[in-house]
């Protein structure tokens, strides 16, 4: 049996759009989602929104190793039509867990300088939000916007910062949280505060 | 109860998934062309069939939208694309700019200051601003790439050589967050200044030439000019014929066949509001 995916595609998927648009356009701000999908566990559905929302047969999709569960592979096949890949290297969207993201960020598609666009997306599941591991600023971000992520450490955010130093090649991260999502995309320039 | 005629802002469910990842890219790269499948649309190129996709991939049932032409609510273009999307869509629109939650534009930006709750989608004929100084795409591609814009720093030179001045008066060339040189569409430079810091979301489509890109809220957008002659816009010697501010960007109108002539706002919306008139 395979869960529920959008009900109102059309719909839903727009208001979901809006939102993964909006986090992307000022980074570090919190978004609600509302994703009235029954996405199978340890999918979240709104990491499974995001999905529906953007990937289709067009976009290899990479999961990491605790979400290579079977029913949610056939949730993505079944719904989104995405081919799923082998290596995350190959992968347009890289889905992961806080706990088991891919080995090296640099390793995934950075696009290139002719064409930053060809670049991963990485959805990360997350538990939630949490004010002031570091500080993000750069377009979409007036002044300075404190944010931090449950689950993720200096080592990511460092790698997110060299992510960042190679702009305008790089990837853009998407924060999923239960009925939230935030994201930093390679604009934003990422500075660890002393609390970290 | 009629069954509806057309999917959701008329464009299929995968159009619009492959319209939106190329939104997200040109959010991430600020200023950057990212290519997309454009679609054929039912209105001519030149119409705004990329500004139409974009909205129609934007847009949620709950949405206002706002489209002006030349910044009047009511002219052809302005008048087909809303009456577009509320029959493909059934979204409320209206003329006032702070009701709007998206706005179409055809080559101005509103007088009244944009908010964090808005997007302003532009229509663009001609994305790439070095594409009449170099009109080969790779040759532009790489320049974009190595960040070497001397060529278009050359051509306001000439302007300077020439005719004392920057000769350019719309679609005038801006850097977006320090790298990347854009075409703002064919907005007077008059408007320039308003890309700059700007809450709202902006977002550029151009549906011949396939290309979507953006100006995410709060981003830099710098104006090209020279340290001894600086980026200016046009300014008028009289008020706005009708409501009398000096604010806002004139058009000029022909009274007659005896040289009489009007200056009045190109902003109908904002030069009603100014009249008492709404």
């Amino acid at each position: 049996m395979t869960e529920r995916g959008f009900a109102d595609a059309p719909v839903q998927s727009a208001h979901a759009f809006r939102a993964i648009m909006q986090a992307m356009a000022r980074p570090g701000r919190v978004q609600a989602i509302d994703a009235d999908v029954k996405a199978p566990a340890p999918l979240l559905p709104s990491a499974a929104a995001v999905a529906l929302t953007l990937c289709d047969f067009q976009t290899p999709v990479w999961l990491s190793p605790r979400l290579r569960d079977e029913r949610i592979v056939h949730y993505l096949r079944f719904h989104a039509g995405a081919p799923l890949v082998a290596e995350p290297q190959a992968a347009q969207f890289v889905f992961a867990t806080a706990a088991d993201l891919p080995p090296r960020l640099g390793l995934l598609a950075q696009g290139t300088h002719e064409y930053p666009d060809r670049s991963a997306t990485l959805v990360i599941q997350v538990a939630g939000f949490v004010p002031g591991s570091v500080e993000l600023s750069g377009p979409g971000i007036r002044g300075g916007e404190r944010f931090g992520v449950v689950g993720l450490d200096e080592a990511f955010w460092t790698a997110m910062a060299e992510n960042h130093a190679r702009f305008p090649v790089g990837i853009d991260a998407i924060f999923a949280a239960p009925g939230k999502l935030a994201a930093v995309p390679r604009s934003t320039a990422i500075r660890m505060l002393e609390s970290a | 109860m009629n069954v509806p005629a057309y999917n959701f802002a008329y464009l299929n469910e995968q159009t619009k998934r492959m319209i939106r990842r190329a939104i997200l890219k040109a959010i991430a790269v600020p200023g950057y062309q990212a290519p997309f499948a454009s679609r054929e649309m039912p209105m001519p190129y030149g119409w705004g069939t990329g500004g139409v996709q974009v909205t129609a991939s934007v847009l949620t049932p709950e949405d206002t939208l706002k489209v002006i032409d030349q910044g009047a609510d009511d002219t052809t273009n302005a008048v087909s694309i809303r009456k577009f999307f509320v029959r493909t869509a059934g979204v409320a629109t209206t003329g006032k700019t702070e009701e709007a939650s998206v706005i179409q534009t055809r080559h101005r930006i509103p007088e009244t200051p944009l908010t964090e709750d808005q997007i302003l989608v532009f229509q663009v004929p001609i994305p790439e601003p070095l594409r009449f100084l170099e009109p080969r795409e790779t040759e532009t591609r790489t320049m974009h790439a190595l960040e070497e814009y001397g060529v278009m720093h050359v051509k306001l030179y000439e302007d300077i050589a020439q005719y004392g001045e920057i000769a350019t008066t719309y679609a005038y060339p801006a850097r977006v967050a320090e790298r990347y040189v854009f075409d703002p569409s064919p907005i007077p430079k008059f408007d320039n200044p308003k890309l700059d810091d700007c809450p709202a979301l902006q977002l550029f489509g151009a549906g011949r030439e396939k290309r979507i890109y953006a100006v995410p809220p709060y981003t830099s957008v710098r104006s090209l000019d020279f340290e001894d002659h600086p980026f200016e816009v046009q300014r008028w010697d009289q008020p706005c014929a009708l409501c009398g501010t000096r604010e806002s960007f004139l058009d000029e109108i022909v009274m007659d066949d005896r040289g009489t002539r009007m200056f009045v706002c190109s902003d109908t919306d904002f030069c009603a509001r100014n009249r008492g008139e709404r």
